[in-house]
C-alpha cells in the first residue's frame, strides 16, 4: 500500500514539474518600452503598462491561434526629457531593446517629440511595430507617416497632438468670452519647440477669433522669476494667460500669479500641474488652473464603462489616480496590441499592422481607431465616434473635467479676485 | 518700477545662491561644483523631515542645516582633502559627488514637481504699486543680513580672520599656527550651510526638483565668475549686474533673451576681466 502512495506522490510530482516546464516553454510576447522614466511623462507611462500586462496575464494571456501567450515588458530608460541629453541616447536605448532585448513591439516613448521622430527611421530599419503613447505632440508625426507610408507604417500614435489640442484650447476660449467676456490674452510660453510652435498656433488662432492677444512671452527653461510679464499681463489687463511649458519652473509662475492676485485666468498645457499631489504641494496655489492632459482617462471621468473602471485599478495597484498626460494611453496600447496580435492571428509584422489599422475598440477614453494612411488616433468629442480629449481645472483638491462638454463633469470656475 | 524693485529683489536671490560658493573658493581655493547638488538635497532633506516625519516646520528646516553644513564638511573631509592642489581633480571629484548626489535623490524617489517647501509667511504687499509676496521679501532680508554678517564675522572673530588670512596667503598664514585643513574644513562647512539656507527660503518660491541642480551651479558659477572668484564684493556686483540686466531684457528686449544676455555678460567679462570684476587671480597676468 505504502509503495503504490509513494508511486503516486512521485507521479503528482512529475506531473507538476512537466507543467511547470510546459509552461516555461511558452514563450512570452515582449513589448519594450523606451521611457525617460524620472519624468511623469515616463514614469506614469511605465506604471499603467505594468498594470495592462498584469491584467492581461491574470487573464491568461494573448491568444495567438488558440495558444494562449503571456505578455512580458522591457522597460529602458531614454533620459530624453533629461537636460542636455542628445537624441543619439534615446535611440540608443530603442536599438538596445530591438537588438539586445529581443522584444517583439516598441510601446510608449521616445518621449520628445525630436527623439519620437528620429525613432521613426529607426523601427522602420528592423521593422518593429511602435506605438507612440507619450511625449511627443507634434503634428509632424502623423504627417510623415502619411507622405511616406511605405516606409514609416511601423509607426502609430494613440495619444493626441498639439493640433487637435489647440483646437480644444480655443473651443474652451471661446466659451469663456461667452460665459464671462473674456477676451484678452497674454501667451507665455517655453523656449523649447513644441511650446513655442504651441504659443504661436494659439495666438494666431485667438487672432482670426476676435481675441485681443497683448503679447507672446518665451521664457528660457529653468526662468525663475516671471514677475515681469505678470505686471505686465495685470496692467495691460489681460483676462487670460495661456501657458505652454512642461518644465518644473512653471510652478513658480503659478505661486507668484496667485500671489499677485493677477486678474487673467491661466489655461494651457502645464506639466508641473498635472500629478494629483500639485493642489496640496502648492497650498492651493494652483486652483483654478485650467490644464489640457491630451487624452481622456488621466483623470477620473464617465466617458466609458472602462474610465473609472481604469482609474480605480490604477489606484489600487499605484496608490493615487492616473497622474497625466500618457498615462491612460500607454495602458490602451497594451489592449489594441493584445486586440491586433488576436486578430492577426500571429506577431508577424505585416499582418499586426493591417489588424491595428482595422482595429475599432472602445477604450478608457473612447472609441480608438486609427487612420488608416496616418496611424493617428481618430479623435473626437463623442466618445462613441473617437478618442476623447481631457482638459480639467483645478477646484479645492480636486481635478475636474470640464471639456469636452459632453464627458464632463463640472464647468469652469473663476477665481475669487475674478468675480 | 517693477523693474526696480524686481531687478532688486532678483539681485539679492542671485547673491544669495552664489554666497556659499564665493566662500568657498574664497577661502580654501576649493571650486566646490557640489555646490547645486547640496541646494537641492537640502531642500528635499527638509521637505522629507517636515512632510513625511512630521517635524515641526523649525526644527525640519534647523536639521536641514545642520545636515547641508555636515555634508559640506564630509565632502571635504573624505574626498577634496586628498585632492587639494590640483585644480583639475578638485573640479571633476566635487562634479562627480554632486551627480552623485542628485543621482541618489532621483532613485530615492525625488521625481514629479509635487515637491513643495511652504513659504514662511504667505501672501503679497504692493509697494509703490508693485505686488511682492512676502517670501521674497524674506529673502531680500535675509541676503543682505547674511552679507553683513560674513562682514562680521569675517573682519571681528578669530576664525573670521584665520579665514582672511588663509585666503591673502596660506604659506603665510601656516607660519603663524593657522591649520589649513581645518580652515577649509569649516568653509566647506560654513559654505554649504549658506547654500543650505538659500535653499530652504528660495526653494519655497517653486518646487523642489533634481534639474535645480545644475541651473543653481551655473548661476552661481556665473555670478563668481562676472565678479571674480574669491571676492564677496565681486559676487555683490556680480548678482546686480545679473538681477538687472536679466530684468531689464525682459522689459526692454523680450524675455526669450534673458539668458542669452546673462551668458554674453559672463563671455565679455572673461575677454575683457578673466579674473572678473574684483578678482585677482590673473591680475598680474593681465596687466602684462
Amino acid at each position: 500500500m505504502k509503495v503504490i502512495r509513494k508511486m503516486w506522490m512521485i507521479f503528482i510530482l512529475i506531473a507538476f514539474l512537466g507543467v511547470g516546464y510546459a509552461q516555461q516553454k511558452v514563450k512570452p510576447i515582449v513589448i519594450g518600452a523606451p521611457l525617460s522614466t524620472a519624468f511623469l511623462y515616463g514614469w506614469a507611462p511605465e506604471r499603467a503598462m505594468k498594470l495592462a500586462v498584469e491584467e492581461i496575464n491574470e487573464e491568461g494571456g494573448v491568444n495567438i491561434g488558440g495558444e494562449k501567450r503571456p505578455l512580458r515588458l522591457e522597460v529602458i530608460d531614454t533620459r530624453d526629457l533629461e537636460p542636455g541629453v542628445p537624441v543619439s541616447e534615446a535611440l540608443l536605448a530603442v536599438e538596445k531593446l530591438i537588438l539586445e532585448k529581443k522584444v517583439d513591439f516598441l510601446v510608449g516613448g521616445p518621449v520628445r517629440s525630436e527623439a519620437a521622430l528620429a525613432s521613426m527611421d529607426l523601427v522602420s530599419k528592423y521593422g518593429k511595430i511602435q506605438i507612440i503613447t507619450t511625449g511627443c505632440l507634434t503634428p509632424l508625426l502623423h504627417k510623415r507617416i502619411e507622405e511616406n507610408y511605405e516606409k514609416y507604417k511601423y509607426t502609430f500614435r494613440n495619444t493626441s497632438h498639439a493640433g487637435v489640442m489647440s483646437q480644444d484650447f480655443m473651443t474652451v476660449m471661446e466659451n469663456l468670452k461667452n460665459q464671462y467676456g473674456l477676451k484678452k490674452i497674454m501667451v507665455m510660453v517655453q523656449d523649447v519647440e513644441h511650446a513655442r510652435k504651441g504659443g504661436e498656433i494659439i495666438a494666431k488662432m485667438a487672432r482670426e477669433r476676435g481675441f485681443e492677444v497683448l503679447d507672446i512671452k518665451i521664457y528660457p527653461t529653468g526662468t525663475t522669476d516671471y514677475s515681469v510679464g505678470l505686471n505686465e499681463a495685470k496692467n495691460k489687463g489681460a483676462q487670460i494667460l495661456f501657458l505652454w511649458m512642461d518644465m518644473p519652473e512653471s510652478a513658480i509662475l503659478l505661486k507668484q500669479w496667485a500671489e499677485m492676485k493677477v486678474k487673467a485666468l491661466p489655461m494651457g498645457f502645464v506639466c508641473a500641474a498635472e500629478q494629483p499631489g500639485f493642489y496640496k504641494a502648492t497650498g492651493g496655489k494652483g486652483e483654478y488652473l485650467i490644464v489640457h492632459v491630451v487624452n481622456g482617462g488621466n483623470v477620473p471621468a464617465d466617458i466609458t464603462p472602462w474610465t473609472m473602471k481604469f482609474v480605480k485599478a490604477y489606484e489600487k495597484k499605484w496608490g493615487l489616480e492616473p497622474e497625466g498626460y500618457g498615462t491612460s494611453s500607454s495602458y490602451m496600447a497594451v489592449y489594441q496590441l493584445k486586440a491586433a496580435i488576436e486578430k492577426a492571428g500571429t506577431l508577424e509584422t505585416g499582418k499586426v499592422i493591417k489588424a491595428l489599422e482595422e482595429l475599432d475598440l472602445m477604450g478608457v477614453y473612447g472609441r480608438m481607431r486609427f487612420d488608416k494612411r496616418s496611424h493617428q488616433i481618430i479623435p473626437s468629442h463623442d466618445p462613441k465616434e473617437g478618442a476623447v480629449p481631457c482638459i480639467f481645472q483645478w477646484q479645492g483638491e480636486r481635478r475636474v473635467q470640464v471639456f469636452p462638454e459632453s464627458v464632463a463633469r463640472g464647468k469652469i470656475l473663476l477665481p475669487p479676485w475674478m468675480r | 518700477m517693477y523693474v526696480l524693485i524686481y531687478g532688486l529683489i532678483n539681485s539679492f536671490i542671485l547673491s544669495l545662491l552664489s554666497l556659499g560658493f564665493a566662500l568657498v573658493y574664497s577661502i580654501a581655493r576649493l571650486p566646490n561644483f557640489a555646490h547645486g547638488a547640496i541646494y537641492v538635497a537640502t531642500g528635499y532633506v527638509g521637505w522629507f523631515l517636515f512632510n513625511r516625519l512630521l517635524l515641526p516646520f523649525p526644527v525640519a528646516m534647523f536639521l536641514a542645516l545642520l545636515f547641508s553644513a555636515l555634508t559640506g564638511a564630509l565632502i571635504y573631509r573624505i574626498v577634496l582633502i586628498k585632492v587639494r592642489g590640483m585644480t583639475l581633480s578638485e573640479v571633476i571629484a566635487s562634479y562627480a559627488i554632486g551627480i552623485a548626489i542628485l543621482e541618489i535623490l532621483r532613485w530615492g524617489g525625488l521625481r514629479g514637481m509635487t515637491f513643495m517647501l511652504p513659504v514662511l509667511i504667505p501672501g503679497s504687499v504692493e509697494i509703490l504699486g508693485v505686488s511682492i509676496d512676502y517670501q521674497r521679501l524674506i529673502i531680500v532680508g535675509l541676503s543682505a543680513g547674511l552679507l553683513l554678517f560674513l562682514y562680521l564675522f569675517t573682519h571681528h572673530t578669530k576664525i573670521g580672520l584665520s579665514f582672511r588670512a588663509i585666503a591673502q596667503d596660506e604659506r603665510a598664514s601656516l607660519m603663524l599656527g593657522i591649520d589649513s585643513d581645518k580652515a577649509a574644513l569649516l568653509s566647506l562647512s560654513m559654505g554649504s550651510a549658506f547654500c543650505g539656507l538659500a535653499a530652504l527660503f528660495i526653494l519655497p518660491l517653486g518646487n523642489i526638483v533634481v534639474e535645480a541642480g545644475y541651473s543653481t551651479l551655473i548661476f552661481a558659477l556665473a555670478v563668481c565668475v562676472v565678479g571674480g572668484l574669491g571676492s564677496t564684493a565681486g559676487v555683490v556686483a556680480a548678482s546686480f549686474i545679473l538681477g538687472f540686466t536679466q530684468t531689464l531684457t525682459e522689459k526692454l528686449i523680450s524675455s526669450h533673451f534673458q539668458m542669452v544676455v546673462a551668458l554674453l555678460a559672463i563671455i565679455g567679462i572673461l575677454i575683457l576681466r578673466p579674473s572678473g570684476l574684483f578678482g585677482k587671480q590673473k591680475e598680474l597676468e593681465e596687466r602684462v
